[in-house]
């Protein structure tokens, strides 16, 4: 690589850094935007489905804001995200699971029966 | 010519490992898969004892503070701004802003803790939830103890990078350690994203 496409890339490395300042506190103010709007969801008057739902998408939002640029993994190699993924779908997946399995009729305590 | 060799630090690539990931980096990522796991458990745990609570058992909604929590979710989010920018001042070499980052993670840190002390506190003189008297008691104490334990510990982490700061020996070619606490107490506020959803907001759909 030449002197000048060194000094090019460097260059483009200092806008990345200048930008990522804008864009944490951008995503920071999303975030409090988007608490805000989950806050106000759970007191309007529509189907409980569709409030639950809009409540895991917006939850669903923040995180994946916050796993993609405030933990860097938006810029870090591919695999730093399969390892977490790894984990959260094991993690989600049993949750899933368990709430499936214990949310089935047949899985009511005799004591509530 | 690699971006070494042109004089710039690449903070997310490691030529000198096979995956490419500082061994640091990759340790942590490991961790926090596996933590994911852990309070995906104790989560499950508690919306479990939820769909199906005892007779008599308290309700929800009248012994939670909404206003407390989300506050609490505020300060948690914003303490997570801080500390993108306290790893963006060690990356470039500015000790003066990561030590006016870390400090202000830190002030947060404390005030959520502060927030979550009075709230069990709460709960457990005016509102007479314990951890033993009910299930939800059991379940939530567990939850938000555990999560609360972790936002401790990352506490005194960032305490301890912040002294380390000042001994001289932190600089731009360490920036690895501080992105590692970063990673830590990211970790901790998307634990939190899930749990205010998952445990507190869903009591408020009726």
């Amino acid at each position: 690589m030449s002197t000048a496409a060194a000094a090019a890339s460097s260059h483009a490395d200092h806008g990345l850094e200048e930008s990522k300042f804008q864009i944490y506190v951008q995503i920071a103010m999303l975030l409090a935007v988007i608490t805000g709007m989950e806050i106000v969801t759970v007191y309007l008057p529509f189907a409980a489905w569709l409030l639950v739902t809009a409540l895991v998408v917006m939850s669903a939002v923040k995180f994946l804001f916050v796993i993609f640029y405030f933990m860097h993994l938006r810029w870090d190699k591919p695999f730093c995200t399969i390892l977490f993924f790894i984990g959260l779908i094991l993690g989600g997946g049993t949750m899933f699971g368990l709430l499936k399995l214990f949310g089935a009729a047949a899985s009511v305590p005799i004591l509530n029966q | 010519m690699s971006t070494a060799a042109a004089g710039v630090i690449d903070h997310h690539h490691d030529p000198s490992t096979s995956t490419g990931i500082p061994n640091k980096k990759l340790v942590m990522w490991m961790f926090l898969a596996s933590d994911c796991m852990f309070f995906g458990c104790l989560i499950s745990t508690h919306l479990i004892y939820r769909l199906h609570p005892p007779a008599g058992a308290p309700n929800a909604r009248q012994v939670f503070s909404i206003e407390l929590t989300s506050f609490s979710t505020f300060i948690l989010l914003m303490s997570s701004l801080m500390m993108a920018l306290a790893v963006n001042a060690i990356q470039k070499g500015n000790l003066k802003s990561l030590r006016a980052s870390l400090l202000t993670t830190i002030f947060f840190g404390c005030i959520f803790l502060g927030c979550q002390v009075y709230e069990f506190s709460h709960f457990v003189s005016e509102k007479h939830m314990t951890i033993t008297n009910s299930i939800l008691g059991t379940t939530f104490f567990t939850l938000t103890g555990t999560h609360g334990l972790h936002v401790l510990i990352g506490v005194i982490w960032l305490t301890a990078m912040l002294i380390y700061s000042y001994t001289g020996r932190l600089s731009e070619k360490d920036s690895i350690d501080v992105e590692m606490m970063g990673l830590y107490w990211h970790f901790v506020d998307i634990v939190w994203i899930v749990i205010f959803t998952a445990v507190y907001l869903l009591e408020y759909i009726s």
